[in-house]
């Protein structure tokens, strides 16, 4: 919508008939989400008593401190690497033939539209001591005895970053896409080199892009519970499966809804320090 | 999680109407459970129309066996319908069935500590005028449960993986010079602590208060050469591709690996923790507390027992069953006087005190 047309406005009459378009959505996001959502808080300050015991433990259990510390340590190096990486491949992407461009998305987009079930599954199968890197190794005389490559921290994020790696590839590719790569020449032909030239102009041309690749991928991994519960060989507790443990297994609502409710909390204050530096609905591509 | 669980219940109950063995009934009453059908149909109108026994198990080849050996009997003796569920029972699911008041499960596969820990709440009394609490072993009936079959966690070892000598305690399973590799235990405190507790020298008459500080401390020591199992067919691929080469393992587990492995892959029952299935009856069953315990009694039947084991190797619990036991099949039976003899019985009454509390200090060894 252009700026005339936003100032015009649409008149009484089509704005009460887009309220009502809108009236489904906001029924099914209520009834859907927001209600549920208010039940997971209710539940985190009554269950077992009323009070703000459940939200003391946060405090003072090492249990907690441990998993939010592996949770969190997991998740840093799984967006660091993924950023690495993502802008690697999308700087790569931009910067190629049409053709080749087109091969590299496909290979980014194939392992996105697999399930994480999956995914987690192959590599156990890849990873493991007999599996085939770690024979490939050996069979280059690499390594004399198999390597310990899954069941413990360094599977749970190398699952992790084969999962997350599009959702950094992504907006970054966006972002460097709608870059004007005239602005590179115009650089190196009054006298950049080629290091000062990415420095100076491409990186910060980037960096809308790689912020939001960084929270997307942030955000996203704090979640993860299937792969840390299956290449962590169960010695890799992260905050989801916790919760779940407490859901299911221990039967301590008031507990699992506090991590669930501080979770969306930390994810939302995450955003909102965001939003004083940059323009999130530009960083994700609203318009 | 709870989407799992939620996509998990409506994936099995369109799976069942797609074979036709849910009616509409039981679909919408399924739907009502998840929140997405008309409030209309509570429990108690389901109550009022069932003639039906909803059991629910942990899934996977066990809904297949249990419905051979126990459901389809039972159906043909009474002509009640029997619907098998393998969704799993947690304590959380049947606390959110229970605490909303709409319980569409009648009789559960479960464990002795969560009935002694949460069966008041949760569970019916099971009724003892019509199931006989002398075909179970002694201390495996309680008010609100009752054994069902028999499991043990047994030392499982591979062979191939050890030259002269083969392990035969949870002392040697902890000795990682004489017998290299890694190990895999159960990631659950259930049968967990006794191994540690043994490998760390305690007799087994003696593991009972179970001293928590010290099995944690055994298992923290060598927690980099342990992968805790999550479901038992994991440890079943850890062993049999050669990741581990000893585990605590399920018996059942273990009885296919020794066919699957041609007895590469072999086990011990000294020292073995023997361990109860148990039934009981959900808080407010459509079925009710007497159809569900004729169901009960019905699994009783030596023959029914024996036809489980032979499926599943899910030992009997009723002594009567052991002489039907194929003499080629005792070796795999948990219950066999011989084998029981080697093990020692969990002690469910310290599990029902202690569950949460010890849970809790578990993950914070292993996290």
């Amino acid at each position: 919508m252009t700026i005339a047309a936003a100032d015009r406005g649409p008149r009484g009459g089509e704005q009460a008939a887009y309220l009502v378009l809108l009236a489904p959505a906001v029924v099914l996001l209520v009834a859907a989400y927001i209600l549920p959502v208010l039940g997971i808080l209710v539940l985190s300050v009554t269950d077992p008593v009323p009070g703000l015991g459940n939200y003391e433990r946060l405090l003072t259990s090492d249990t907690i401190h441990r998993v939010l510390w592996n949770t969190a340590r997991v998740c840093v190096i799984t967006t660091t690497l993924s950023m690495l990486g993502g802008f690697v491949l999308a700087y790569a992407m931009v910067n190629v033939g049409s053709g080749a461009r087109q091969a590299l998305l496909f290979a980014v987009l194939v392992p996105f539209w697999l399930s994480v079930l999956v995914r987690a599954f192959s590599f156990v199968m890849l990873l493991r001591r007999e599996g085939p890197v770690n024979q490939a190794l050996m069979a280059l005389g690499l390594i004399a005895s198999p390597l310990q490559l899954s069941r413990n921290e360094f599977g749970v994020v190398v699952g992790m970053v084969h999962y997350m790696l599009p959702y950094a590839v992504l907006p970054m590719l966006a972002n460097m896409a709608g870059q004007d790569r005239r602005l590179v020449a115009a650089a190196r032909g009054l006298g950049a080199g080629a290091w000062t030239t990415f420095r100076r102009v491409e990186l910060p041309l980037c960096l809308p892009g790689i912020i939001a690749a960084g929270i997307l991928v942030f955000v996203f991994s704090l979640g993860f519970y299937i792969t840390p519960a299956i290449l962590g060989g169960g010695r890799l507790i992260m905050l989801a499966e916790y919760i779940s443990f407490n859901v299911l297994q221990n039967v301590r609502w008031g507990l699992a809804t506090m991590l669930a409710a501080s979770l969306l909390l930390f994810v939302f204050l995450l955003l909102g320090l965001l939003s004083r530096i940059a323009d999130l609905g530009k960083l994700f591509g609203a318009r | 999680m709870q989407d799992d669980f939620f996509q998990d219940s409506l994936r099995i109950a369109a799976e069942r109407a797609r074979r036709g063995e849910l009616d509409r009934r039981d679909l919408l009453r399924g739907l009502a459970l998840l929140g997405l059908a008309p409030a209309t149909l509570h429990a108690t109108d389901a109550a009022a129309q069932a003639r039906e026994v909803v059991v629910v198990n942990w899934g996977g080849d066990a809904a297949k066996h249990f419905t051979t050996a126990w459901l389809d009997p039972f159906t043909r003796d009474t002509g009640i319908r029997t619907v098998m569920d393998g969704s799993g029972p947690s304590e959380g699911k049947m606390k959110a069935m229970v605490d909303s008041r709409r319980v569409t499960w009648d009789v559960v596969d479960t464990g002795s500590g969560t009935v002694l820990q949460i069966g008041s709440r949760y569970f019916e009394p099971i009724d003892y005028s019509i199931v006989d609490r002398t075909k179970v072993p002694q201390g495996f009936a309680w008010e609100f449960g009752i054994a069902n079959y028999l499991f043990s966690y047994v030392l499982a070892y591979d062979r191939s993986k050890f030259r002269d000598k083969v392990p035969t305690s949870w002392a040697d399973f902890f000795n990682f010079r004489d017998f290299p590799g890694k190990r895999t235990i159960r990631k659950d405190i259930q049968g967990t602590l006794e191994v540690a507790l043994m490998g760390d020298g305690v007799p087994k008459e003696q593991l009972y208060p179970i001293d928590v500080r010290r099995a944690l401390n055994k298992l923290r020591q060598h927690k980099n050469d342990i992968i805790f199992w999550p479901s038992g067919a994991d440890s079943q691929t850890l062993l049999r591709e050669g990741e581990v080469s000893m585990g605590s393992l399920w018996n059942t587990r273990v009885n296919a690996l020794v066919r699957d492995t041609n007895e590469r892959i072999t086990w011990t029952w000294n020292q073995g923790i023997l361990c109860p299935g148990v039934w009981s009856i959900m808080k407010g069953s459509p079925a009710g507390r007497e159809l569900s315990s004729r169901f009960i009694a019905s699994t009783q039947i030596p023959e029914r027992q024996v036809e489980l084991f032979k499926l599943f190797g899910n030992g009997p619990a009723n002594a009567a069953a052991a002489p039907l036991v194929p003499s080629d099949l005792v070796r795999f039976s948990p219950g066999a006087p011989v084998n029981a003899a080697q093990q020692v019985q969990i002690q469910a009454e310290w599990y029902g005190e202690n569950q949460t509390r010890v849970n809790d200090m578990f993950l914070d060894m292993l996290a």
